[in-house]
């Protein structure tokens, strides 16, 4: 009798909300509520903000020589770590980036669009999920946040702003288009932001919202995608009717993104004009500062658009072919490679009109990859 | 004993996904990034082998055990056999398996830092949701 009613004192002691233990579970109940709150505080931050913030400071009456659009998609995962491994946020860099090329360039006038991941305030109030900032002259003349799902295309709000607050000028600026983010896809397009799974986003996006910021101009100079895997015919085809010149990379890109350093002095850059050749400095600088650390492969094209048309249409029919069949097997995840390494995209005019910077991975199975066509297209299924 | 880690882990889960900490992507990078710093902060090559090794064996052995799980979609364990292949792959090179040619001890640092780069390239194409990833990252915590 007494060894069982010990064996049931022990039971009742080793239930979780026996006495004896109530005091370590009403700690931890404690301890954990405590840093529950912590994480709600850190995850809101505060009130939303004001959509609209006034700035100091009044738009001068010089001239713009330039306009430049950066696009900072941070709707995704965007963590990548130095070889230090501090952590960094790439959409972060990138924007501060930016700041500096809009703060540095008196002659021009800048918009930057920050597409942020949507967070709520109190887990129930979503707050704005855009940040726009306006320079004219190196100075910054408006900041707002706004909402990225406004409109029924992609761009509609970016649109928007850039409308309200573009000056026209007499002369016809340089212009300059800049994307970070992801890769853009060709095809499907769903899940590209991390708050929005249902909504698409695929070049043909990009390429309908270039349309409608030169709709009332000339086409822009020169447009950098730096994204991995957009260095295709398809997505140079799809943007070329709005614009000179591309840079982008037909392989992975670090997050670390292209260096904006080149842009920071565009009246240097461009004092003669030469938009081709400030593209090629710009991609030279990119790949110096990326083979410093990046032990990935790193390529980087410059494409004329002109000079790249012949190679275009002759590839168009089989390109179209390869994603039309890639998108009925949806559950394949598309693989890429080298154009010049599979026959059936390989033609004469291929290295016409584009430079191509190149160093292979120094490990994995690509490591002995001597060149890059700057051409990287889906491979076929088999 | 089992209770109170069954207690702890159901709570630290609630408390994490409540709390908003969807970037499980970044932990899991963190994971790695952190293991090729404790790589270079080593000298002796053996034990920098080591412990890229079982840092990958690790994450292996985590995902090996989510996937088992019913609570996993099917397209969660695609993505999770999409990432062992990655990771096998690493281990294949280090250990020169397979084809691969084993990483010189002059090229480990190096090494450890392509593992990094490469799968923070990769992650767009391994897409795993979040409360996938918080099961993988909790079975890591546990494993170290």
């Amino acid at each position: 009798m007494e060894r069982a009613f010990s064996t049931f004192a022990r039971q009742r002691s080793d239930h979780p909300f026996s006495r004896e233990r109530q005091p370590y579970f009403l700690n931890a109940l404690r301890a954990y509520s405590c840093l529950a709150l912590c994480f709600l505080i850190c995850s809101c931050g505060g009130p939303p903000p004001a959509s609209r913030e006034t700035v100091p400071g009044e738009s001068s009456e010089f001239p713009s020589n330039y306009v430049v659009v950066f696009i900072i998609h941070g709707d995704a995962g965007y963590q990548f770590h130095d070889t230090e491994g501090n952590a960094y946020r790439a959409d972060e860099e990138a924007l501060a980036a930016a700041q500096r090329v809009a703060e540095q360039n008196s002659e021009a006038e800048v918009f930057i669009f920050h597409e942020k991941h949507r967070r709520h305030f109190l887990f129930l109030f979503p707050r704005h999920d855009g940040k726009f900032y306006y320079y004219r002259n190196g100075r910054l003349l408006a900041r707002e946040s706004y909402w990225r799902d406004h409109g029924q295309s992609r761009f509609d709000p970016e649109l928007g702003l850039y409308n309200r607050f573009h000056r026209e000028e007499e002369h016809e600026p340089m212009k300059f288009f800049l994307y970070f983010g992801h890769e853009i896809p060709e095809i499907d397009g769903k899940g590209y932001d991390a708050s929005y799974r249902s909504r698409s986003f695929t070049i043909n996006d990009l390429a309908y919202g270039l349309e409608r910021l030169t709709c009332d101009s000339s086409a822009f100079d020169l447009v950098v995608l730096s994204t991995c895997f957009n260095g295709t015919p398809h997505t140079v085809s799809a943007l070329a009717p709005y614009t000179r010149y591309i840079v982008a990379s037909p392989s992975n890109l670090h997050l670390s993104y292209f260096d904006l350093r080149p842009f920071e002095a565009l009246d240097i850059g461009l004092s003669d004009g030469d938009v081709y050749a400030f593209a090629e400095d710009f991609a030279r600088q990119s790949f110096d500062r990326l083979i410093e650390d990046i032990q990935t492969e790193i390529a980087i094209s410059v494409y004329d658009v002109d000079r790249v048309r012949k190679f275009l249409y002759s590839v168009n029919s089989v390109y179209d072919h390869a994603l039309s069949t890639l998108k009925e097997n949806a559950s394949t995840l598309i693989e890429y490679c080298d154009c010049a390494e599979d026959s059936a995209y390989v033609r004469p005019a291929m290295s016409e009109g584009i430079d191509v910077l190149f160093r292979p991975a120094r490990f994995g199975r690509s490591a002995h990859k001597q060149n890059h066509s700057g051409w990287e297209c889906p491979k076929l299924p088999k | 004993m089992l209770k109170r880690t069954a207690v702890h882990i159901t709570v630290m889960m609630l408390v994490m996904a409540f709390a908003g900490i969807a970037h499980g992507q970044d932990k899991l990078q963190s994971y790695l990034s952190d293991a090729a710093c404790k790589v270079k902060a080593t000298a002796d090559p053996v034990q920098k082998r080591a412990i890229l090794s079982n840092s990958i064996e690790n994450m292996e052995k985590a995902l090996n055990k989510v996937q088992g799980s019913p609570l996993v979609s099917k397209d969660d364990k695609a993505s999770i056999d999409r990432f062992k292949v990655f990771l096998n792959d690493k281990r294949d090179e280090l250990e020169g398996v397979n084809g691969y040619e084993p990483v010189p001890d002059a090229k480990l640092n190096a090494f450890a830092n392509y593992v990094v780069q490469d799968m923070e390239q990769a992650s767009q194409t391994i897409t795993i949701s979040t409360v996938t990833l918080l099961l993988i990252i909790i079975i890591l915590i546990l494993l170290v």
